[in-house]
């Protein structure tokens, strides 16, 4: 029975292979497919690259890390818990040479260094590293190769940093704990840890790493011992997380909306088919029936069909993401040096798997729709009402579940779920407010018009689906176009909105005081300097914060960090409070703060919760009471978390300072003399700014390219299969106009007609839906300001509008080929 | 004399890919209008290709059509105007009301007065308390109505009929050819029908039997009292 179905099955998918149907169907699922499939397999070669890297670049068992040194007792016990430690100390400064500089993340290490692992040297450039054992002698450094480049140094030269001379003996090649670095591209140089003493560098700028050997319990015992002793301090082991893990799983997730949208597209597209796909197998099911098999006969043979369907379209689907992925790894080779390109099956497996249920659950409603049914039922075509709302409602809940399982930034989730039901919302109304209206003024006159508006109004129900599939593509398409021009857009004009050329992220108070001598004398203009303190967070409402949330998300990670702690009087003017009230001048109460919007949605924190903070070196609650956001027009500085000045009283801890200062052309070469006397200041030019940016934008490119592609594609597919579903009723319209006396060219006009009262309708609700989305989502989610270009908007709509009606009646023209006869023939 | 479409030795035939299939040769035929005719035959004869013959809509392998209008002659392309068609399936469109579906024709021609003359004829064909219906609340008599007035609301001078009661009952499809003949008659339309029911095919004025290649007259004994019968129905 079921060999014979299967049989069947097999036969009828030959039968229906070329139909539009099932062709529209099988590109729905191919698409998607390739796309979760690459995107799975991509995610688990970059996990697992980063799990072997944190197995090999830790440089030991456990790693310690701080901004203080431990106190004596501290270190006794650290040591009394592990077997063996090793000190290094990191700290960020400015190397000068000939008048040239270069900024450089500086290690100093002692006799004992490296713990484990090996660090490789060389003498030449073009050298093999060679293991070496020791740390340099005092009075040498090494360099990476890229800081003799960039300064022309020579092995043997001479560099200067904070006056003292240095000898430049070797290169460094590979150092085994540079996983704590993360994937920083700072060039790197190392010195003999008396050195760093004898440099003088102030305290609180330089960062302790402590290497640690020890036993997996002990690690546990080391982990226990740290939350009691020191909670700001962050610790990296073997069995943990890798540092980027959490970088990359944000990531990660944000492909993840994308793949939403996807998956609404695609939802969409299979609705509009389903009526098709529901119509040919109910007439098969009723001639089963009808020569004596039982009902689940039809239902076996559809389901097999599709499923046939499917498994014929996997080979194809496997070879192209297993292509799309070495790409992918190809590209990533450039972060994740020597990453490599594996298949992971297992994983593809359970994705292909997923997504095939969750293709099952959009086919459902068909299958349904054959369970209850008489042959007298299904040859009358009546059951529309209940398998209609189940196809809607299965298709909710497969998107429900996609959208929470992906909500990683809850925020930007919530604001891509609201702006599109806003758009499906708008486009209802519109549809239905042209429709009517139009229809209505429209009565009193002749042509064909007002003939299309009636018929359209007429079909209000079949119509309005069309119109909220197209509308939906165009609405998505346009959005992802204009943030991807926007992106492009801000950050080539970065240069001219930018308040001020050279950014200082990090100044100690005698640093800054001498700073603004400095500009003052040098006529440099100092466009804004606000002081904070680092401050790490560690527990909310008296929770810890590892124990309070376990989905990463922007703010989370940098929480894991010390943060900057701005204090104000005033709100400043790049500022703007949204929630609760900003403190009092000269408040009694100074344990409050205020809390920047985005991360009081992404913690899940609201006004009047308390927060501890580590600073200093002293734990400090704070209670959140009120919340704050970015305004533009006012500089760029601006602070995630704010108290009032009156808090600095009760709280030890060193002050900094950010600042952004313009210089001209002729007074660059004056950074020479400042970072030569300040070799810790933390400063960076526009142009490496810039550097930074045009790689992070032609990284954003790509993937926006390579996701608006598949947008296309799919909106082809969802225009194609709206058009597939209404085929058989627009045929059959087609040939009645005919038969009331009238022509092809006719019938040929009202279709085009119909499709450019569908283009305008969805135009309208893709601007609207558009511009409602970008109000809500540019500012929070990419800093931009939201300036939008309406001639750019409506050129770019106009263009896919076109192609939208030009691909409608295109793909409509074989409704046109029906002609009376068929009304005779068609019994 | 009213206008008329003549077919003067029509032949059709079909290249089908091994052999060619001769549906008749040499056929001659009249419509007047204001009259009605019946055409009877086998299934296959090619009975519905000879409508589309006539109507205009299809072109003949060879032969002529010739439609005069007013003592003028045009080509039978000429006709799609004054032409109406009435199914065996109905065909209503299933999303409009049955007012709707009968005011479409005079919609698409701009017709001001759409909604007041449809309602009038749904009226004549005794439908006055369904206008707001859709096809599917409609039984198969009911539709066929609603589509009998879609066809002549218009005014269309000839009426082609397709075994406009195939699909009904004894008792629907004798309603149904009431209507038909009283209504064609009031508009002065000539009816051309198609029929596997000789007591349809009887009430026509005249009566043909298309088999083997070959239309040929049949005179029905009871045509004298077809008008009778049909004053019954009201149009
Ligand atoms: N375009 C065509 N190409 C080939 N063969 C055709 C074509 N149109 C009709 N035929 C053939 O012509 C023959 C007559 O068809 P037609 O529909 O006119 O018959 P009919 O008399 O109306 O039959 P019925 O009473 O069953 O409706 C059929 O055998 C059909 O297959
Ligand atoms: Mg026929």
């Amino acid at each position: 029975m079921l060999s014979n179905n299967l049989k069947l099955a097999w036969h009828f998918y030959k039968q229906e292979y070329q139909s539009s149907h099932q062709r529209l169907l099988r590109w729905i699922q191919g698409i998607l497919l390739l796309f979760i499939i690459t995107l799975s397999q991509s995610s688990i070669s970059i996990q697992a690259y980063l799990d072997h890297n944190l197995q090999s670049l830790l440089g030991a068992d456990a790693v310690l890390s701080q901004k203080a040194e431990l106190t004596p007792s501290q270190h006794t016990e650290v040591i009394e818990i592990t077997d063996d430690m090793v000190i290094t100390q990191h700290i960020k400064t400015t190397l000068t040479h000939n008048g040239q500089w270069q900024q450089a993340k500086l290690k100093a290490v002692g006799e004992h260094y490296p713990l484990q692992g090996e660090l490789l040297t060389s003498t030449a450039l073009k050298e093999k590293g060679m293991p070496t054992f020791a740390a340099p002698k005092n009075g040498h450094i090494w360099l990476d190769a890229r800081i003799l480049a960039s300064l022309s140094l020579n092995i043997g030269d001479h560099l200067q940093l904070a006056n003292q001379q240095f000898l430049v003996s070797r290169i460094l090649q590979h150092e085994p704990d540079r996983l704590m670095e993360g994937h920083t591209v700072d060039m790197r140089a190392m010195i003999n840890l008396q050195d760093m003493k004898a440099l003088n560098f102030s305290p609180d700028l330089i960062h302790y790493r402590y290497l640690l050997a020890a036993t997996p319990a002990q690690v546990n015992n080391l982990i226990k011992w740290q939350e009691n002793n020191l909670p700001a301090a962050e610790i990296r082991h073997k069995n943990g997380n890798h540092p980027l893990a959490l970088f990359w799983q944000r990531t990660e997730n944000f492909m993840g909306l994308a793949s939403i949208i996807l998956f609404f597209m695609a939802a969409i597209a299979v609705n509009q088919l389903t009526q098709v796909h529901m119509k040919k197998d109910q007439y098969f099911s009723a001639i089963c029936m009808s020569l004596g098999a039982s009902n689940s006969t039809g239902i076996q043979v559809s389901f097999f069909k599709w499923f046939i369907g499917l498994l014929l379209l996997l080979p194809v689907v496997v070879l192209l993401s297993a292509c799309s992925h070495w790409l992918i790894v190809n590209w990533l080779q450039e972060t994740f040096a020597d990453m490599q390109w594996q298949w992971h099956a297992k994983s593809a497996l359970v994705s292909i798997s997923a997504v095939v249920t969750i293709f099952a659950v959009f086919h459902a409603p068909v299958w349904l729709s054959l369970r209850n049914n008489s042959v007298a039922n299904l040859f009358a075509d009546k059951s529309k009402g209940l398998s209609h709302w189940l196809s809607k409602i299965s298709s909710l809940i497969v998107l429900s579940a996609v959208t929470i399982t992906y909500s990683d930034n809850a925020l930007l989730t919530m604001m891509m779920v609201a702006a599109t039901l806003f758009t499906i919302i708008l486009m209802i109304l519109i549809s239905w407010s042209t429709l009517t209206l139009g229809e209505k003024f429209t009565q009193n006159f002749s042509g064909l018009v007002p003939f299309s508006l009636f018929m359209m109004k007429q079909r209000l129900v079949s119509k309005s689906t069309q119109i909220l599939g197209i509308g939906l593509c165009a609405f998505l398409l346009l959005f992802t176009l204009m943030l991807l021009k926007d992106l492009g857009a801000t950050m080539s004009s970065y240069q001219r909105q930018h308040d001020g050329n050279v950014m200082i992220s990090q100044a100690t108070k005698p640093q800054m005081q001498f700073i603004e001598n400095w500009a003052k004398e040098q006529k440099i203009a100092v466009r804004q300097a606000k002081p904070y303190m680092y401050a790490k967070l560690i527990e909310i409402n008296q929770q810890s914060l590892s124990k309070f949330s376990d989905k990463p998300s922007d703010s989370l990670a940098t929480f894991s960090r010390a943060i900057r702690l701005h204090w104000t009087e005033q709100v400043p003017q790049n500022n703007k409070v949204i929630d609760g009230q900003w403190w009092q001048p000269n408040s009694e109460n100074w344990q409050q703060v205020s809390i920047e919007e985005e991360v009081m949605t992404d913690l899940g924190l609201a006004i009047g919760d308390w927060l501890t903070f580590f600073i200093g070196q002293e734990e400090i609650k704070f209670q959140i009471t009120a919340s704050h956001v970015f305004k533009p027009g006012a500089g760029s500085i601006t602070f995630w978390v704010q108290m009032p000045p009156t808090a600095l009283a009760h709280i030890q801890a060193p002050h900094y300072n950010m600042a952004s200062i313009e210089l001209d052309s002729q007074q660059w070469p004056l950074l020479a003399n400042l970072w030569q006397k300040f070799p810790s200041l933390r400063m960076i030019s526009l142009k490496e700014m810039t550097d930074l940016f045009d790689r992070m934008l032609a990284m954003i490119t790509k993937v926006i390219s390579g996701f608006s592609l598949m947008i296309i594609l799919l909106a082809g597919v969802v225009i194609l299969a709206s058009i597939n579903a209404l085929e058989s009723k627009e045929k059959k319209k087609n040939s009645i106009i005919m038969s009331f006396g009238f022509t092809r060219s006719t019938c040929l006009k009202l279709n085009i007609i119909e499709w450019l009262v569908t283009a305008s309708i969805t135009a309208t609700g893709a601007i609207l839906g558009t511009y409602f989305t970008g109000l809500l989502i540019y500012q929070s989610q990419f800093s931009l300001n939201y300036q939008p270009d309406f001639v750019w908007l409506i050129a770019t709509l106009a263009t896919i509008l076109c192609l939208v009606t030009g691909l409608g009646i295109y793909a409509s023209r074989s409704n046109l080929k029906s002609s009376v006869k068929q009304l005779m023939a068609d019994t | 004399m009213s206008n008329y479409i003549e077919l003067k030795k029509i032949s059709q035939s079909f290249n089908t890919n091994d052999a060619t299939i001769t549906l008749f040769n040499d056929l001659n035929l009249v419509i007047s209008q204001g009259e009605s005719y019946a055409i009877t035959g086998p299934s296959g004869a090619g009975k519905s290709s000879l409508l589309m013959l006539i109507s205009g809509l299809e072109e003949p392998t060879s032969g002529q059509g010739i439609y005069v209008d007013v003592e003028q002659k045009k080509t039978l392309k000429e006709l799609r105007n004054d032409i109406g068609f009435i199914f065996q399936q109905f065909h209503l469109l299933p999303e409009l009301t049955a007012l709707n579906n009968v005011a479409l024709p005079l919609k698409l021609r701009g017709d001001k007065n759409a909604m007041a003359k449809a309602k009038v004829w749904l009226d004549k064909v005794g439908l006055a308390h369904r206008v707001d219906h859709k096809p599917s609340e409609l039984s198969g008599g009911e539709q066929q109505r609603v589509a009998i007035a879609r066809a002549l609301v218009f005014e269309p001078k000839f009426i082609f009929a397709d075994e406009p009661t195939g699909n009904l009952d004894q008792k629907s499809a004798t309603e149904i050819a009431n209507i038909l003949f009283t209504c064609c008659q009031e508009n002065n339309a000539a009816l051309v029908l198609v029929t596997h029911s000789e007591t349809l095919a009887a009430r026509a004025q005249h009566k043909y039997l298309l088999a083997d290649r070959q239309l040929n007259q049949t005179v029905s004994p009871s045509d004298l009292d077809t008008n009778n019968i049909v004053q019954v129905a009201s149009c």
